[in-house]
């Protein structure tokens, strides 16, 4: 019986992590060349060249750091690879450089004020980069001999032989670290490190020269490489933090769960300002290095005025990240305010940004998207559903073209065929409403609907 | 960045005498970090043999010892060549860091001569114990 639930625990642990597919994982980068050329079909990114060479140019400048503290602003229809082009912005960033994402809405949450939200964000972008040293020993152990006292009890002696490719060397061993040696269950043939400082030992693996000492070993064991080199070794991890984990540190004042919980509240801003000082501090003493990220804010309409120009300020101070947003806004009222304005953002912020703007996919770009998202999804389609799709996209929208891929595998595999057809995205097209159609059909029975017009609601409300 | 790069490989196409001197130049930094990498290898050696000497005239008894300074053998009292291990010891870490720290210098010139960028952090001072462990402790790291 044990067994059994010690085989299934086995199981359980052995089934792999499935990746949620979101709408733009496929994207892999900007997709230029090296003299920043758009490439047609790269890296996910089709078509939008213009829009992609400027997002290269632009994408440039933040890598030697020229445009820290100005906005970009991505203009276009909806559904034309503005958020698209920002992922593929932070893609091609590489994972050293912040890039916080949020949509325009995000600020509106009853636990923070909107600028405390705004200013979180900020922070989040702006990296700082630290460096952490440590002597370490890394060897290969060669052999442990342990003294024991004739009595079984009192203080143990000891000899570790560790050697490296190149070296091998005997330590003498103390009572404290025959025992940690005896905690982490250290043999002849494994690989371990011991931090100087802290006389800490932890176990890398077992030695790939020692891999046939047993016939049978665990699941668990790693096997790593004998180390080169010398034995007492400097070693160097340079990490990047952002700003905000560093004022999370020193604003909670019970425990450091409050990281985990990601519900950090709001923080003083003299608590900011302390951080500010001391990152300065670090940075004069040659101990940090200030990496401004960017931050991409996602429908940026959605923000209202006090919004606007607390950013036209944040985009001043001399920390500031690189300011991303997106719209698919005409000309329409700014938030909070009786004005209308091109992109509903004031001309005063839009003045500072760059305006990079997408149109409309041509239909041989949404044909080589729907493609592409197919292989994402995992889903094998016909050249003829390929063509329906793609009709479908240009006609309706690109978006919902892209909701049937996955609908449409579904109901394929239920008939047992592992290609897409005609009939399968015929079939979903009719299950699922696109908007022009679900309007359409809300026009034609609208009298049959709950609620349709507010003169009945209150007659009801006065009935009853 | 990119095209910039081109046209100076180009331009060191039109003039061979000065891409080979180049070339060279890069080659002779590449050849010095390997011969810096395997020098820090050789003094470590010879850094870990030192401290199995000083372990062992501390356990072993008598006044006198024999001691082998290159392919001579001398016999020397157990204090005074304890002394000489020791100087060395301190001389062969001194040489150590000096060599680490001059390393960091000649990588980052090295990516610069091959037009790449500089390895990041890599010039950094490096935290206290106790900064960086508040510091891991907010990103999650255990230790």
């Amino acid at each position: 019986m044990a067994s059994v639930a010690a085989a299934k625990v086995q199981e359980v642990r052995e089934i792999t992590r499935i990746e949620r597919i979101g709408a733009h994982s496929h994207i892999r980068g900007l997709g230029l060349d090296d003299s920043l050329e758009p490439r047609h079909v790269s890296q996910g990114m089709v078509g939008q060249l213009s829009a992609r060479r400027a997002a290269g140019v632009v994408l440039e400048m933040i890598k030697e750091g020229k445009i820290a503290g100005r906005a970009i602003l991505l203009a276009g229809q909806p559904g034309t690879g503005k958020t698209a082009i920002a992922m593929g912005i932070a893609q091609a960033l590489g994972p050293d450089t912040p890039f916080t994402s949020m949509a325009g809405s995000e600020i509106y949450s009853l636990e923070f004020s909107k600028t405390e939200a705004l200013t979180q964000a900020i922070r989040k972008s702006i990296g700082v980069r630290i460096k952490e040293e440590t002597e370490i020993i890394e060897g290969e152990v060669v052999e442990i001999q342990v003294e024991r006292p004739a009595t079984g009890v009192g203080t143990k002696v000891g000899k570790l032989t560790l050697k490296t490719t190149e070296m091998e060397t005997i330590y003498d061993l103390g009572n404290k670290m025959i025992e940690s040696l005896m905690k982490e269950k250290v043999k002849a043939g494994d690989v371990i490190t011991i931090d100087k400082a802290t006389g800490k030992i932890s176990r890398l693996g077992r030695s790939f020269t020692r891999a046939r000492d047993y016939d049978a070993t665990g699941p668990q064991t790693r096997f790593v490489q004998c180390p080169e080199g010398e034995l007492q070794k400097r070693k160097e991890v340079v990490h990047t933090v952002t700003v905000h984990e560093v004022d999370v540190i020193n604003s909670r004042t019970h425990g450091f769960l409050a990281l985990f919980s990601g519900d950090t509240g709001e923080i003083k801003a003299e608590v900011r300002e302390q951080i500010n000082s001391k990152v300065a501090e670090w940075r004069e003493e040659g101990k940090a290095e200030i990496v401004p990220g960017v931050l991409f804010i996602d429908e940026v309409h959605m923000l209202d005025i006090e919004c606007f120009s607390f950013l036209n300020r944040a985009l001043e101070n001399e920390m500031a990240p690189v300011v991303i947003m997106a719209t698919n806004r005409g000309i329409t009222r700014i938030r909070g305010t009786n004005y209308k304005s091109p992109h509903g953002i004031p001309i005063d912020l839009l003045d500072r940004m760059i305006i990079v703007s997408t149109s409309p996919y041509q239909e041989k770009e949404l044909k080589e998207i729907l493609k592409i998202r197919c292989e994402e999804e995992d889903c094998e389609m016909t050249d003829d559903a390929l063509t329906v799709l793609t009709r479908i996209a240009l006609e309706t929208s690109l978006r919902y073209a892209i909701q049937l891929i996955t609908t449409a595998s579904l109901v394929s595999r239920k008939r047992k065929s592992t290609e897409v057809d005609i009939d399968d995205v015929k079939r979903v097209y009719s299950l699922f409403l696109d908007e022009n159609r679900s309007a359409q059909f809300l026009k034609e029975y609208q009298d049959e609907f709950m609620f349709n017009e507010l003169e009945d609601e209150s007659m009801e409300v006065s009935a009853g | 960045m990119a095209k910039s790069v081109g046209i100076i490989y180009l331009g060191l196409l039109e003039d061979p005498k000065k891409s080979l001197k180049h070339l060279s130049e890069v080659e002779k930094l590449g050849e010095e970090i390997l011969v810096d990498r395997q020098e820090i290898v050789a003094l470590d050696k010879r850094r870990n043999h030192n401290r199995e000497a000083l372990r062992a005239l501390k356990n072993g008894a008598g006044s006198k010892t024999w001691m082998a300074v290159g392919s001579l053998l001398i016999k020397l009292p157990q204090e005074q060549a304890s002394k000489a291990l020791e100087k060395d010891q301190m001389h062969l870490d001194v040489e150590i860091n000096k060599l680490r720290s001059n390393l960091k210098v000649k990588v980052n010139a090295l990516q610069d001569m091959e037009h790449k960028d500089p390895i990041p952090g890599l010039t950094l001072q490096p935290m206290t114990h106790k900064e960086m462990r508040t510091i891991k402790s907010a990103m999650g790291i255990s230790s």
